[in-house]
């Protein structure tokens, strides 16, 4: 199978090939435009098989600078593959692939986030205020959530962030328990399906925690993304909630372990061009 | 209330961009500490200068939570309030104290507002009694208009948020008369 752009709506036509018909390789040859979401999701799924004891074959894109930015980002060395032959271009990437696993890291790897977005915008206060704040919540959520029941040797947890002329796309993974079995853990919620586990977060501000203070920062998210005219994408499990500006819905998709989540937002509301350096 | 009663609390003594709930978890501990050391009506007013962002997460661990333990009483009849250079700023507390149905007094740009779970009714309230400063449950029902059940009922409401200080100094009837004192009266 071949696909010229590997992105939040088609990324899921491979794992379905992958995932649900079994093929043993991934055909990137005429691949000319990965965005993160895609990147994070491809690289658990090559990790998800090695662990299930089978190698996922990839062809690489044959653009050089597909391979260039994949190689930026970090992502050969995250799936423990030898580099495809291409120059290396730290610059393409905004934030390279990040590790996210314990609590008392994220405040380093957000700060990491915010430098490189500050290098490159001169954000105004209340955005960068806003991002900010919206990349500790969706960070913690690994640490928290991921490995809810204690059962998972290794969640996963990663986040990268890319820019585009028009937009800036961040973007978070695992392959931790999923939203339904971290939700399952409350009381009432055990045999929830995924699409009920998305609705009770986003819609409910669910959290596993029945605390009054716990639980309603991604539906928080989801209400500035939507006001900022922004695309969201929340996957767990089989279900996937993705919107945009003209609106979105709750989709199946091919049962895949952990969270994957993208948020894209427009440029313009950073208020800036581009620092030119 | 004298004014060495009241503790501040700087939140960017813990950093500018805060943060998760491990962190606000944290920095609760010293947050409780200033409270025990007060004496029974002390106050603490919060301070967010200096503070670049401030997450929901950490909101909820510093100030939802404690918060939750003053207006449970667990300090006697401590009072906290927020003092922040912008309500942007304050969002997250916003959010996280309206989460908990809790209301806090914030200072922003010389003036006190209430943030969190309320209403126009107990704003109204709040406001005449911070004006007076000390004033009755009889006076106050007279000014506001209400009827004196009306009105010991947003007064028991903000006495139990630890909005003002109240002590009973009569009866009429079956109806209990309340002194009310301004929380913010040093």
């Amino acid at each position: 199978m071949g696909t010229t752009r590997l992105t939040i709506e088609t990324i899921d036509a491979v794992l379905e090939q992958v995932v649900d018909r079994k093929a043993g390789a991934v055909d990137l040859r005429d691949t000319r435009f990965i965005d993160p979401y895609a990147l994070l999701l491809l690289a658990l799924l090559v990790l998800e098989t090695k662990s299930r004891g089978t190698r996922l074959r990839l062809d690489w894109p044959e653009v050089p600078a597909v391979r260039r930015w994949m190689r930026a980002m970090g992502f050969f060395a995250e799936i423990g593959e030898t580099t495809p032959p291409s120059a290396r271009d730290v610059r393409s990437a905004l934030q390279p692939i990040t590790a996210i696993s314990d609590e008392t890291g994220i405040g380093r790897v957000v700060d990491g986030f915010h430098h490189r977005l500050v290098e490159r915008y001169p954000l105004t206060e209340s955005s960068r205020r806003t991002l900010t704040a919206m990349m500790i919540e969706l960070f913690q959520n690994i640490p928290h959530h991921s490995n809810a029941t204690g059962d998972i040797d290794d969640s996963h947890g990663m986040a990268a962030m890319q820019d585009y002329e028009d937009s800036l796309f961040l973007a978070i993974a695992d392959k931790g328990v999923g939203l339904r079995r971290s939700l399952g853990l409350r009381e009432g919620y055990a045999t929830i399906t995924d699409a009920q586990a998305l609705d009770a977060i986003l819609r409910d501000g669910l959290s596993r925690f029945a605390e009054a203070g716990r639980g309603g920062e991604l539906k928080r998210i989801v209400g500035i993304v939507r006001s900022w005219d922004g695309t969201f994408a929340l996957r767990s499990g089989s279900a996937l909630l993705y919107f945009d500006e003209r609106g979105g819905d709750v989709y199946d998709v091919p049962d895949f372990p952990g969270v994957q989540l993208a948020v894209r937002l427009p440029l313009r509301l950073f208020g800036a061009d581009p620092v030119d350096r | 209330m004298a004014i060495m009663d009241v503790g501040e609390f700087r939140i960017a003594q813990f950093g500018t961009r805060l943060g998760t709930r491990l962190e606000g978890a944290r920095a609760r501990e010293r947050l409780e500490s200033l409270l025990t050391s007060l004496p029974e009506k002390g106050q603490v007013r919060i301070l967010l200068d200096d503070i670049e962002v401030l997450s929901t997460s950490f909101a909820d661990e510093l100030i939802g939570k404690t918060y939750q333990h003053v207006v449970d009483g667990q300090y006697g009849e401590c009072t906290m309030v927020l003092s922040t250079p912008s309500l942007d700023l304050a969002e997250g507390i916003d959010v996280k104290l309206a989460q908990r149905r809790l209301a806090m007094l914030c200072l922003q740009g010389g003036r006190w507002r209430l943030i969190g779970f309320h209403t126009p009714a107990l704003s109204e309230t709040l406001e005449r009694i911070l004006e007076k400063k000390r004033t009755t449950t009889r006076e106050l029902a007279d000014e506001l208009g209400l009827q004196m059940n009306a009105c010991v009922n947003r007064v028991a409401r903000l006495a139990a948020l630890h909005l003002i200080h109240r002590r009973k100094i009569g009866m009429k009837g079956p109806q209990d008369i309340f002194e009310i004192h301004s929380i913010l009266d040093g």
